[in-house]
């Protein structure tokens, strides 16, 4: 395994990046906010899609459930924030543990179709739901108090930036730590070969429930952030089609390494945000044509190319 | 030559020699200038505010407008904010404009309200969303403002009993609840009200139970593109208007789709608050200019909602002299009369709110063959019913 | 209530054809190949603009214009299969996924590009427009004509795998790829012909669905859930599963549609779930058979 100054320089690689980032955008702290909120949604995906081993396009679900479940909160409990993070994390979490005992007894395209379904069924109920949620409208009108008591949100995103920062911080290292206690081998193995790990006593299914259930609580810590951050949840937030954008990223980056998801979230934020104020007509056409070449090309996404890269430098064999 | 004109010459010479000396005024538009709503908004929404541009140049010798285009493809908050911010942290926008959506528009409220940023929305069209800042105009429509005085005609034109379908989702839901009550309190009766969900690719069963219900008419609100095309088609093909139904609609025939709607669109009656065949010299003068510019453009109400946006923007860009006074410039946009393409407007001096005729029109062929909304009836100065409850 | 019924099985019927048609060719790619396709819709797209230019822009007659947009989805299907997706069988299913979604989002801003973001109407004739009288109630005549078509295909798809010696070819290879090729088969070419072919029946379905399912740049997006539905319900690879998956399926949104009006999408996807959660292979699932 990497010796103890690596895993330490790995643990603080968000903060510095998020510093540079900051130095890079001093007046965008809002949009630095958002690659931040993202960037946890995209983690939590790559435990499902990268370490399971299985494909979903329901994953927004979780993030919107979070959401609204944070905005919900401070609209009728307690604008308090931390505790409006838990109540998100809450929320995806039972709705991903709920709809695990269902999901994860299915693969391949029976899975992907269950997930789509689920996240469609929940997106209906919200949307019906208007005098709770706002339907389409959004759901608006709360206020946040500072965090901790001390930091006020500002419409410049500066809290924003720095809270979201930190909480992605937290859940990053804790994540890289979890992966390499025997849970997170065991749930690798299963990825790998299920039959394998059934054979040899390994619980598959209970394992499989717990990862969904733990993914979709960060998920909905990301979903709660959004919420606090932004102050209004739109139901864009449950869609299918997030669930496929944020996949992209995963993707871009690289599954099944904490790195691909930090990397390809960043990357093709930056990019759209680029694209998006050049040309924003062909950018869809650019996000299929890199899609089509890393899956061609460079399955394994970024990290993969970086790892590729750095070997042949090194000499020595990639990872 | 006089002296006089000399001197005026070399300070026109001396202007234009010197562009640093010109006060630039930034003004950041937020669209969807790319996916699925770019046709119904994001185009139109740059051809409203170039053409208005062409036609009127600058605001005042001196001053220069930047127009900075941004993306947002969907409803998005978040992302809403997030550039919303951008653009007055990091380019130094005096103002914003644009906003399709209500949940975008709602989310960047925050920023416009607390740094003090007038901004003009081009459509975003419940009737929440101008109070969320005390610097929102909105130069589009509600759907309060459109539906009120269609169940008025509607009335008028003797039904008695009415049909609401509508598409299930905030402005449908908006229309609906706005019609049925202008309807009611008339004296019609609203036998049966339907929400179809937003997915809906197949009208027709929803189309044969209403017509075993027999109303007079059938109050309809669809979103643009797809749906209202397989309504209308369903509506013509399963026989509602040969069994006397009449189709009470409000956006569903707006230029945009009109042409592809095609001869089942013929007849249609709708009340809304822009038709291209509005007959004034203004809009005459839009068209050509919108066609010069862009010849496979239609004129379309996001285009003349933007274009008298721009309106806007300049009146207050004049009133500030191109500083950054966002009270004198909200100041003085309220309660502002002018002539737009679609017919006289108003900004309302309390509400900030756009106060304008609806028209109610019916699908016809033009001399060239294509379709039309021909205005026959005129409903003056509406305001937004939603806010007056 | 007789009569409601029937209107519920009369459209839940002429629904149900429909979306056969457009995901009748998706469950050979998924089910025989085993290639997760999510760019199946494109082709339909394909089909529908491809008729709507024939008949718009050189006037040829709408029966033959369905026929030409069938082959042209079909020949841009071979080439695609040919250019990238050959390479992608027995690619883990994440990859074939991404992949897809990367040529539809190709697909759409190229469809922008060409014909524009709104959509484009399919001309029908005269004859094809309007209601048909069935006595109790009417019915859109272009319904009966999708539907009729669907019948075709579905009888041309038995012929074509029961009755030729392609159809015994890709049996032949499906239940034994590596086998069928030490027989002489070509087993290459019986992929790309068999994918062809699914886009081109997509491609039929794109244009007789057209007054449904609008031809737009979005079309490969919006409407993949539904084809992926019909396919996942009816068990990939299985034919006659997806007629009945497209007929289920039809049938409880047009139910909900009479008599939940809210609640018509909810119903299609609680069915689906409760489907897929009591089999997960859909409901009738190929065991080396059609």
């Amino acid at each position: 395994m990497t010796s103890f100054p690596t895993r330490i320089l790995g643990d603080l690689a968000v903060p510095l990046a998020g510093l540079i980032l900051l130095a890079l955008y001093p007046s965008q702290q809002a949009f630095l906010a958002q690659i931040a909120i993202t960037a946890i949604l995209v983690l939590s995906l790559d435990l499902v899609v990268g370490f399971a081993g299985l494909a979903t396009l329901g994953h927004a679900a979780m993030f919107g459930a979070g959401a609204y479940a944070a905005g919900l909160y401070a609209l009728h409990v307690w604008s308090e924030p931390l505790t409006g993070l838990i109540a998100g994390a809450l929320a995806g979490a039972v709705v991903a543990g709920a709809t695990a005992l269902m999901l994860m007894r299915a693969h391949g395209l029976t899975f992907l179709m269950m997930t789509v379904a689920i996240s469609q069924v929940l997106y209906e109920i919200v949307s019906k739901a208007r005098d709770v949620t706002g339907g389409d409208d959004g759901l608006f009108g709360f206020t946040m108090q500072p965090v901790l008591g001390v930091w006020e949100f500002d419409f410049f995103g500066k809290l924003a930036f720095w809270y979201s920062l930190a909480v992605l911080w937290i859940v990053f290292v804790l994540l890289r730590r979890l992966m390499v206690t025997p849970f997170g081998q065991t749930v690798r193995a299963i990825r790998d070969d299920a039959g394998r790990v059934g054979s040899l006593g390994g619980r598959v299914y209970r394992h499989r429930v717990v990862v969904y259930t733990l993914s979709g609580g960060i998920a909905g810590l990301a979903g709660a952030l959004s919420a606090q951050t932004v102050q209004v949840v739109g139901l864009s937030s449950l869609s299918v089609t997030y669930s496929a954008e944020i996949l992209v990223m995963l993707v871009l980056g690289g599954t099944g390494r904490l790195w691909g998801a930090l990397v390809g979230t960043l990357v093709f934020t930056v990019i759209h945000h680029y694209a998006a104020s050049i040309d924003p007509v062909r950018w869809m056409l650019f996000i299929g044509l890199i899609l089509v070449v890393i899956v061609l090309f460079l399955p394994g996404g970024l990290t993969r190319g970086i790892a590729l890269i750095h070997a042949w430098l090194t000499g020595r064999r990639a990872p | 030559m006089s002296f006089g004109t000399v001197l005026r010459a070399g300070a026109v010479a001396l202007a234009m020699t010197a562009p640093a000396m010109a006060e630039t005024v930034k003004v950041g538009v937020i669209g969807p200038f790319s996916g699925p709503f770019s046709g119904s908004f994001g185009e139109p929404f740059r051809q409203g505010v170039e053409t208005y541009v062409a036609m009127n140049g600058q605001p005042a010798d001196g001053i220069e407008v930047e127009f900075i285009w941004r993306d947002l493809q969907k409803p998005d908050p978040g992302q809403a904010r997030a550039l919303a911010q951008e653009l007055v942290a990091k380019d130094g926008v005096q103002y914003l404009a644009g906003f399709v959506f209500t949940p975008n528009a709602i989310a960047a409220a925050g920023i416009s309200q607390q740094a003090k940023i007038p901004t003009v929305i081009f459509n975003a069209s419940a009737s929440a969303v101008v109070s969320q800042s005390e610097y929102y105009v909105r130069t589009s429509n509600t759907l309060a403002q459109v539906s009120v005085p269609t169940a008025q005609d509607a009335l008028d034109k003797g039904y008695k009993t009415v049909v609401t379908a509508v598409s299930d989702y905030a402005p449908g839901v908006d229309a609906e609840t706005n019609f049925a009550k202008a309807f009611t309190e008339g004296g019609g009766e609203v036998l049966e009200s339907i929400r179809m969900p937003l997915s809906t690719t197949d009208f027709g069963p929803y189309l044969q139970s209403i017509q075993l219900k027999k109303p007079d008419a059938l109050f309809v609100f669809l979103p643009y593109g797809p749906p209202t095309y397989s309504f209308v088609n369903a509506y013509r093909d399963n026989g509602l208007d040969k069994a006397g139904i009449a189709f009470v609609g409000t956006s569903e025939t707006q230029e945009v789709d009109l042409q592809s709607l095609g001869d089942a669109a013929l007849g249609l009656e709708t009340g809304y608050f822009y038709s291209a065949a509005h007959e004034s010299p203004e809009n005459d003068a839009f068209k050509a200019k919108l066609k010069e510019l862009y010849p496979n453009a239609e004129p379309n109400p996001a285009t003349v909602a933007a274009f008298d946006g721009t309106h806007a923007l300049y009146e207050m860009i004049r009133a500030t002299g191109g500083k950054t006074d966002p009270d004198a410039a909200i100041a003085a946009i309220k309660g502002k009369s002018w002539e737009s393409p679609r017919g006289p407007i108003t900004i309302d001096a309390d509400t900030r709110d756009i106060v304008q005729n609806v028209y109610i029109r019916k699908v016809e062929k033009d001399a060239d063959g294509r379709l039309v909304n021909r205005e026959y009836k005129t409903y003056e100065a509406q305001p937004d019913f939603g806010a007056q409850k | 209530m007789a009569s409601l019924l029937a209107s519920i099985l009369i459209d839940g019927f002429a629904y149900g054809m429909v979306l056969f048609m457009v995901s009748v060719g998706l469950t050979v790619t998924l089910g025989l190949m085993r290639f997760v396709n999510l760019a199946h819709g494109m082709f339909a797209m394909i089909g529908g603009y491809a008729a709507a230019s024939l008949i718009t822009m050189a006037g040829v007659p709408y029966i033959l214009a369905l026929i030409l947009a069938a082959i042209v989805a079909g020949i841009i299907a071979l080439g695609l299969e040919i250019s990238v997706i050959r390479w992608m069988y027995g690619r883990p299913e994440l990859d074939q996924v991404l992949l897809t979604i990367g040529l539809v989002f190709i697909g759409i801003a190229l469809a922008g590009m060409l014909f524009g973001n709104s959509l484009v109407p399919v001309p029908l004739p005269d004859m094809l427009r309007g209601a048909s009288d069935l006595g109790f109630r009417v019915m859109p005549t272009q319904r009966i004509v999708a539907a009729v078509v669907g019948l075709l295909s579905l009888l041309a798809i038995w012929l074509l795998l029961d009755r030729t010696m392609f159809g015994i070819r890709l049996r032949a290879t499906v239940d034994n790829a590596r086998a069928a090729g030490e027989l002489g088969i070509n087993t290459r070419r019986v992929y790309a012909i068999a994918f062809s072919v699914g886009a081109a029946l997509a491609g039929l379905g794109g244009v007789v669905g057209a007054e449904l399912l609008p031809v737009e740049p979005y079309y490969p997006l919006k409407y993949l859930v539904l084809f992926l539905a019909v396919v996942a319900v009816g068990g990939p690879g299985s034919v006659f599963g997806s007629l009945i998956a497209a007929l289920l399926l039809g049938t409880v949104e047009t139910a909900g549609k009479y008599l939940a009006p809210g609640f018509a999408t909810i119903g299609l996807f609680v069915v689906m779930l409760l489907v897929l959660s009591w089999r997960p292979d859909g409901l009738f699932h190929r065991k080396s058979r059609l």
